[in-house]
């Protein structure tokens, strides 16, 4: 992206950021219901978490970071790349066609088509129980380990926007698919907070390979606190890598399927 | 007998719709068939290392999970397709129809929800057959368990009606609620013990739930029906239940007048 | 049933915001927004008699659409009165659903998800008519809308000119008396345009249904409407049968000349106008109270252009009515 494009970016940007504010009643009542939805999450991921203390051979004080690393890398995503959720309305209303036409890749008119307001709250969420999870936890926090953690927030990200964006390539041509996405939006975050070696093998199989749900949060986890899993270490070790490769192929993915984009109604 | 009948072909809008689409009924097996077999193990495998915690025994557990997992399916279908969303009307402009026809928009809303509701129903309990006959929920410990169940379920799902109907008559007002209804739906499916029996939490999330209308929606009745509440306390659950109902219809009554008081200023 | 409409007097005020210009306007918005009022439709009266169609024309954002609102009932005026098959809309709004029928072209009351006979039955059991009648009626709108080739498609498969012939016939499948048809052909193609005005007419002359049709299609107005309401910036501007239109607003005659020479410059005849120049193509009409005959212009012309080619005829209903908007403008602005 050059310079000029990212002043664009930005600039659309901050015109979302007002548009969110020109509704005056919903811009008040999310950033009022944010403060709720904060505390439930956090409840959520703890409560259990500390309930079932030592499920799969993990103690409360590792456990944490699968959820803060899965949270982190989420917020990310809605902030930066998370606007492929909703694109099986936008293609059904020929939203799609009308970006064709202007001079700017569709991907990122996609991304700047309305501003997040609720990936504050996820961030804000995510980051408090990062530091939770970092305060609890009794590993020695070196420079490598730290910079591995950062890798597998971003790479969490990448997996979770190749995902999403898989699912909207598909939309692409069936309109009907996001519903996959809402699915998929489900399984993540029920699933993606607990070391998945609790589940039968057949089910973390399922997790691992069918839905690349453990390279998320659980393997870079494993990988930071030490714990075995059911695939080879340096498997579970590239997982930020494997995000990257995941999302640049679900960005030819996407290419691919707008290029044979027939548009909807005829 | 004839008003009461009067319009009830809007029932079947849902139900029809679904059967002229066959790809989205497999979806739906698919999906649900999936979430079973993962709640099943996630919960089997969460009490391995743990006996009965917070008053629920891993069996009681795991039949909660599944049956929230396919109550949840009662009213969990993909709305927007159909086009008939107060949000979508909103959006389109064709909420004008509602109030064009003889029949009150909020009687319409009513007899689209029951439709979808039994529709709902018949998945819920197909899924149930299976899952009781392949041992991964418990039977009711009693008939008279079963027959409270049954009440308490009927209330929960006349309060899930109620707060969906919130939900969209929000649309009436703000049309760029997306976000805000995904949060509510989150906390429906958080304080209503869809990811998570409320007996996990601290009491304090319990006594602030209490509050709410969420737990009454299935909470109540699934906690009743595995037995964390007895049989003997369920008379003031049922009341309560009962008092939401009341409540909130009343709420969502008068939101119904100030919904066509907007439309009526705006012309739609 | 009698299916007349009475309007007097009728007004509507919309108060909006106003939001102001920039980041900083966009926060000061938020805190205390400034809300003005605007008048959508002012002291409009006229009335439709039985079994009549009316055309209520005006330019877009004249206040057509206001007006249908009010007399389908979805939209309460702010001052003066209106009813519709004796019945005050606003004030009873489900016993006026039952004596009308509403299309607004863009937006379909058909189920999206379900066929369209499907959407026909959930309409009958609303408005509860005989199962007898139904069919009856669904069969003579066949014979006329050709509805059977597509009535058991999904409405989100149909074409927009199928879509709308539907909705039409959903519109009036309880046999309402009054009518009102904002733009109903909008976007259809010149084959369902004519299947439809066959339609329209069919209902009016042999079902006696009174119909007020809002369009932009001035074809379609002089194919269908005798008589004319309009009005421009929510006020009404003339009331009265195209005739009477054409002698206000339209010029009676029109001389269309081509020109030898592309480049003459033309105008300044006294009483008669240039009304459009294109290449060597010009087209005159009269001027003022004292333009000449059509005779005396067609001497004037040719007597001071070296033409190649020439033509006479009335002016087209489009002219007119741009005539009559432009016309109608400045009275609305001092007002």
């Amino acid at each position: 992206m050059s310079l000029k494009a990212l002043r664009i970016v930005w600039r659309i940007s901050l015109l979302n950021i007002r548009a969110a504010m020109e509704y005056r009643t919903e811009f008040l009542l999310m950033i009022a219901i944010g403060a709720i939805w904060q505390v439930s999450v956090i409840v959520f991921a703890t409560v259990l978490l500390a309930r079932f203390a030592g499920m799969g051979g993990w103690d409360s004080s590792d456990v944490l970071l699968i959820p803060a690393i899965r949270m982190l890398a989420h917020g990310l995503f809605v902030l930066f790349l998370g606007r492929m959720h909703f694109i099986g309305r936008q293609i059904q209303e020929g939203r799609i066609d009308v970006y064709l036409l202007r001079p700017m890749p569709v991907h990122r008119q996609v991304q700047l088509d309305y501003f997040p307001t609720n990936a504050i709250g996820d961030l804000t969420v995510a980051a408090g129980l990062m530091v939770g999870a970092l305060s609890r936890s009794t590993l020695d926090w070196t420079a490598g380990r730290t910079a591995y953690l950062i890798a597998a927030v971003i790479g969490g990200m990448l997996l979770e926007a190749a995902l999403f964006t898989a699912v909207a390539s598909a939309c692409l041509r069936y309109p009907a698919a996001d519903y996959w996405g809402r699915w998929l939006e489900e399984l993540l975050g029920t699933f993606g907070s607990y070391p998945l070696n609790v589940l039968p093998k057949a089910v973390g199989g399922f997790l691992t390979f069918a839905l690349p749900l453990a390279f998320v949060a659980y393997f870079p986890a494993a990988v930071l606190t030490g714990h075995d899993t059911a695939v080879p270490y340096w498997l579970a070790a590239s997982s930020p890598l494997l995000g990257l490769v995941a999302y640049v192929g679900a960005r030819g993915l996407w290419r691919w399927a707008l290029g044979h984009y027939t548009g909807v109604n005829g | 007998m004839a008003s009461v009948l009067h319009g009830w072909r809007a029932a079947r809008v849902t139900p029809l719709g679904e059967l002229h689409t066959p790809p989205r009924m497999t979806a739906v097996l698919l999906r649900l068939t999936v979430q079973v077999v993962l709640v099943a193990s996630l919960w089997r495998g969460l009490y391995a290392q743990t006996g009965t915690t917070a008053g629920l025994s891993r069996d009681q557990a795991v039949t909660y999970a599944v049956m929230a997992v396919l109550a949840s399916r009662l009213r969990e279908l993909d709305q927007s397709a159909g086009r008939d969303m107060v949000l979508q009307h909103m959006h389109f402009g064709t909420i004008v129809y509602w109030y064009l026809r003889p029949l009150p928009p909020q009687r319409y809303y009513a007899l689209r929800a029951l439709g979808e509701q039994l529709y709902g129903l018949a998945w819920a309990l197909g899924g149930y057959a299976v899952c009781l006959a392949a041992g991964v929920v418990e039977p009711p410990a009693s008939a008279g368990v079963a027959g409270v169940f049954v009440v308490s379920m009927l209330l929960g799902q006349w309060v899930l009606y109620y707060v969906m109907l919130i939900l969209d008559q929000m649309c009436f007002f703000t049309i760029r609620n997306n976000a805000a209804m995904l949060i509510l739906i989150f906390a429906q499916n958080l304080l209503s013990g869809v990811y998570a029996p409320l007996w996990f939490f601290p009491d304090w999330f319990i006594t602030l739930s209490g509050f709410l209308p969420f737990q009454a929606t299935l909470s109540v009745p699934l906690s009743i029906y595995v037995g964390r509440i007895e049989l003997a306390d369920t008379g003031a659950q049922l009341a309560i239940q009962a008092a939401w109902v009341v409540g909130l219809a009343l709420l969502t009554r008068w939101v119904w007048r100030r919904a066509a008081r907007r439309v009526i200023a705006q012309g739609g | 049933m009698i299916g007349n409409i009475e309007v007097r007097g009728l007004s509507r005020t919309f108060h909006t915001t106003v939001r102001r210009p920039g980041f900083a306007g966009a926060l000061r918005s938020l805190v205390n927004p400034e809300r003005v009022a605007k008048h959508a439709v002012s002291d409009v009266t006229f009335s439709v008699a039985p079994g009549e169609l009316l055309a209520l024309l005006g330019p877009n954002g004249a206040g057509k659409s206001t007006t249908i609102k009010m007399l389908t009932g979805i939209l309460t005026p702010t001052a003066g009165e209106a009813r519709v098959a004796g019945v005050v809309p606003y004030e009873e709004r489900e016993r006026n659903a039952r004596n009308i029928g509403t299309v607004f072209g863009q937006r379909t009351q058909l189920w999206w998800d379900l066929p369209v006979r499907e959407s026909f039955a959930i309409l009958r059991d609303i408005y509860e008519v005989p199962k007898a009648e139904h069919a009856t009626r669904l069969k003579e709108f066949d014979d006329l809308l050709d509805l059977s080739s597509f009535w058991d498609t999904r409405v989100r498969h149909l074409s927009l000119g199928q879509r709308v012939r539907s909705d039409l016939a959903a519109a009036l499948l309880h046999d309402p008396p009054v009518v009102f048809l904002d733009e109903p052909t909008i976007g259809m193609d010149v084959v369902v345009k004519e299947q439809v005005r066959e339609f329209l007419r069919h209902q009016v002359e042999e079902r006696g249904r009174t119909v007020l049709l809002t369009t932009h299609d001035m074809t379609e107005v002089e194919r269908l409407a005798e008589r004319v309401v309009l009005i421009n910036h929510g006020r009404l501007v003339l009331d009265g049968t195209l005739d009477e239109i054409r002698r206000k607003f339209g010029s009676t005659w029109q001389v269309r000349v081509t020109l030898a020479d592309p480049h003459t410059e033309v105008g300044g005849l006294p009483g008669i106008a240039l009304l459009r120049r294109e290449g060597p193509h010009a087209v005159f009409g009269p001027d003022g109270p004292d333009a000449p005959t059509v005779h005396q212009a067609l001497k004037r012309v040719i007597e001071r252009y070296e033409v190649t080619d020439l033509a006479l005829d009335e002016a087209d209903l489009e002219d007119v009515m741009r005539a009559a908007y432009v016309h109608a403008e400045p009275a609305a602005e001092g007002a």
